[in-house]
């Protein structure tokens, strides 16, 4: 791209990462000024709603000043949203009249948090390890049969496959609960508290880890192929180092580049697949607020949603981009 | 302006084209993915000579969520629907969506990533920038946020182009918003193009830029369009199918996605009904996984580094 600055490659890289965030950034919070003023109707019918028929025009007229709506849209307008999304105040909630969108988020946030991170290390410790062992015995039948099977989970929606362990495991054997995140009546920090609510974690995390995990194979898998084909393989052959030697000194640190850069910027789809997956199970995190969210047009939650998904993913790329230049001396 | 474009013979262009045949079709993959896609394509161009018009909660034809049988083979629906039929019809929507969506996607990404390649400069650094933003974020997230506000702002009434609102608005969106990975590869492919000899001599001749891009560097480029187009499809299929599960699709046009969402407001799941969870699910995956399988081979046919490897 614009490789036109002068300085020493690290500085201009770390400024190229940093722009591209910035450049991120804004365009998710423009995105989402423009799309709530093009909904037809101002905010102040819109945030009134329900109680538009007893609300005067002189009331109208006085909460749109109070709101700053009638100041014009550039640039006041686009300013104080900038400075208000910037101190955390997303405005409030259509559905849940009164309550603060922050706060909401911030509710839900430790369900999904919890789904997605075990899910995230269930998928990496099996999908990674599966992936670069069917790299690295490529054409074998190990490699055959993880390739396909990772190839159709890849493939297929994880809420689907939510539906289906429902009907194998909750509702046909019994054996897991298939809806919620507590039993009725179980109350936070009460005794059996926690294997109650591992009870209800394991389906879904299960959902979610294996959509990853076929992805992750298939990441896996190309990059150890890619390695075992490279000079330095045939070199430490030529070497005399065993088979194993080969794979942990050479051929496993290669081969995690790709691989941690992929998990890294992966963020973004694991919270997409994770809320169509909580829609399925009723877990009580980010899914399912944008799920009720999307019934209610509750669109200032919509926007915290997507602020926060957009805001994550960015710090997501930034991690990624700075864990490739200490783990490649290439890039910097 | 270039009546003097040095032609593959035809008897040349039949041979590579066999070549390109017997490559592509040695993958097992491929095989198997083309003859699902011919007989989805099949099943999606004639849905009313198969299972007859669309069933809806008036015509409906057996009991309220039957275990398949003979006269149902794939059960029936919370309102005695045939699920064969909802999912034969199915098939025609969630394969139009999809491969429209792909087409917008395509002709935005090639036209980005040409652009951007073939002229360089600041045009390339903000056409690369609005790229790295769409490369950044989900399409299924953009799309989340985006078909809402849209469908609000059109209404969800009438049709347009013979599609209800509600589709429509998918298939544009998810085609606005996936192709920035074409864009990069196209890119990337431009500049490389450019530098060769036959591009200078086009110049020289006198070929405007327009011309030079689209009859000299966009025939070049087919290739690598149609290796990413196949993921892009799989990539809308998937896109479509979460979206509708989560109410955003028409239950008058019932994509593969909106029986999954019907299914799971039914409460299909918990009442085990797996005929009709499993049905559209089933066929989604087929499909979407069938593109999988045709781009990976048509990359590895395309692509000799690749195809090093085994």
């Amino acid at each position: 791209m614009a490789s036109t600055q002068i300085g020493s490659g690290t500085s201009q890289h770390i400024g190229r990462i940093i722009t591209r965030a910035i450049v991120t950034l804004v365009m998710v919070a423009t995105l989402n000024f423009i799309l709530f003023r093009i909904i037809p109707g101002d905010p102040a019918s819109l945030l009134l709603g329900g109680a538009r028929s007893s609300v005067t025009a002189e009331q109208m007229v006085a909460q749109q000043q109070n709101w700053g709506l009638d100041r014009p849209l550039f640039p006041d307008q686009v300013v104080d949203y900038l400075w208000a999304t910037l101190h955390g105040d997303l405005g409030f909630s259509f559905k849940f009249r009164g309550r603060q969108v922050t706060d909401l988020i911030l509710e839900r946030l430790p369900a999904t948090i919890a789904l997605v991170g075990v899910a995230q290390l269930i998928a990496i410790a099996v999908g990674v390890m599966l992936g670069l062992y069917a790299g690295w015995r490529r054409g074998r039948a190990v490699d055959h049969i993880a390739t396909g099977a990772s190839l159709a989970l890849y493939s297929t929606p994880s809420f689907w496959l939510g539906m289906i362990l429902i009907v194998i495991f909750s509702t046909t054997l019994g054996w897991l609960p298939g809806y919620g995140a507590y039993s009725p009546g179980a109350t936070i920090g009460s005794l059996g508290w926690l294997p109650d609510y591992l009870r209800h974690l394991a389906l879904p995390v299960t959902a979610v880890a294996l959509g990853l995990i076929g992805q992750y194979v298939v990441v896996a898998r190309a990059a150890m192929s890619e390695v075992v084909t490279e000079d330095y393989m045939v070199t430490a052959r030529a070497k005399g180092l065993t088979n194993g030697q080969m794979l942990m000194r050479h051929a496993f640190r290669n081969a995690m580049l790709p691989v941690v850069t992929l998990i890294t910027l992966n963020l973004g789809y694991v919270v997409a697949g994770a809320i169509t997956v909580e829609a399925v199970f009723a877990w009580p995190g980010i899914g399912g607020l944008t799920v009720e969210a999307l019934n209610a047009r509750d669109y200032p939650v919509l926007q915290g949603i997507f602020l926060l998904l957009g805001a994550s993913i960015v710090v997501a790329n930034l991690l990624a981009d700075v864990a490739y230049g200490l783990l490649d001396p290439r890039v910097r | 302006m270039t009546e003097n474009i040095v032609q593959y013979s035809p008897r040349g262009r039949a041979r590579a084209i066999k070549g390109f045949l017997r490559q592509f079709l040695s993958h097992g993959g491929a095989q198997v993915g083309l003859v699902c896609l011919v007989f989805f394509l099949i099943v999606a161009t004639m849905p009313n000579m198969l299972v007859g018009p669309l069933q809806t909660a008036i015509n409906a034809t057996g009991d309220f969520l039957v275990p398949p049988s003979g006269q149902h083979l794939l059960g029936t629906d919370e309102v005695g629907r045939d699920v064969l039929n909802l999912v034969v019809h199915g098939a025609r929507i969630s394969l139009t969506i999809a491969l429209l969506a792909t087409v917008i996607s395509l002709v935005v990404g090639t036209t980005v990533g040409m652009t951007s390649g073939y002229f360089g400069g600041w045009v390339d650094t903000w056409l690369m920038r609005i790229t790295d933003f769409f490369f950044v974020m989900p399409s299924f997230v953009l799309a989340l946020v985006i078909t809402p506000v849209v469908l609000e702002v059109m209404g969800r009434g009438g049709d347009i182009l013979g599609f209800r609102p509600s589709l429509f608005v998918i298939i544009v969106v998810i085609g606005m918003t996936s192709w920035s990975f074409v864009a990069r590869i196209v890119r990337s492919q431009t500049l490389s193009l450019k530098e060769r000899t036959f591009i200078d001599r086009a110049r020289v001749v006198g070929s405007s830029n327009f011309g030079i891009m689209v009859r000299h560097i966009l025939p070049n480029l087919v290739p690598q369009i149609a290796a990413n187009g196949a993921l892009v499809v799989a990539g809308a299929i998937y896109i479509e199918t979460s979206l509708s599960f989560l109410g955003l699709g028409d239950p008058l046009q019932p994509s593969w996605g909106t029986l999954l969402s019907l299914a799971q407001r039914a409460g299909a799941a918990s009442a085990g009904a797996w005929w009709y969870l499993g049905a559209p699910g089933v066929c989604a995956l087929t499909v979407s996984l069938s593109f999988v399988l045709i781009g990976n081979a048509l990359d590895d046919t395309f692509n000799p580094r690749r195809r090093a490897i085994p």
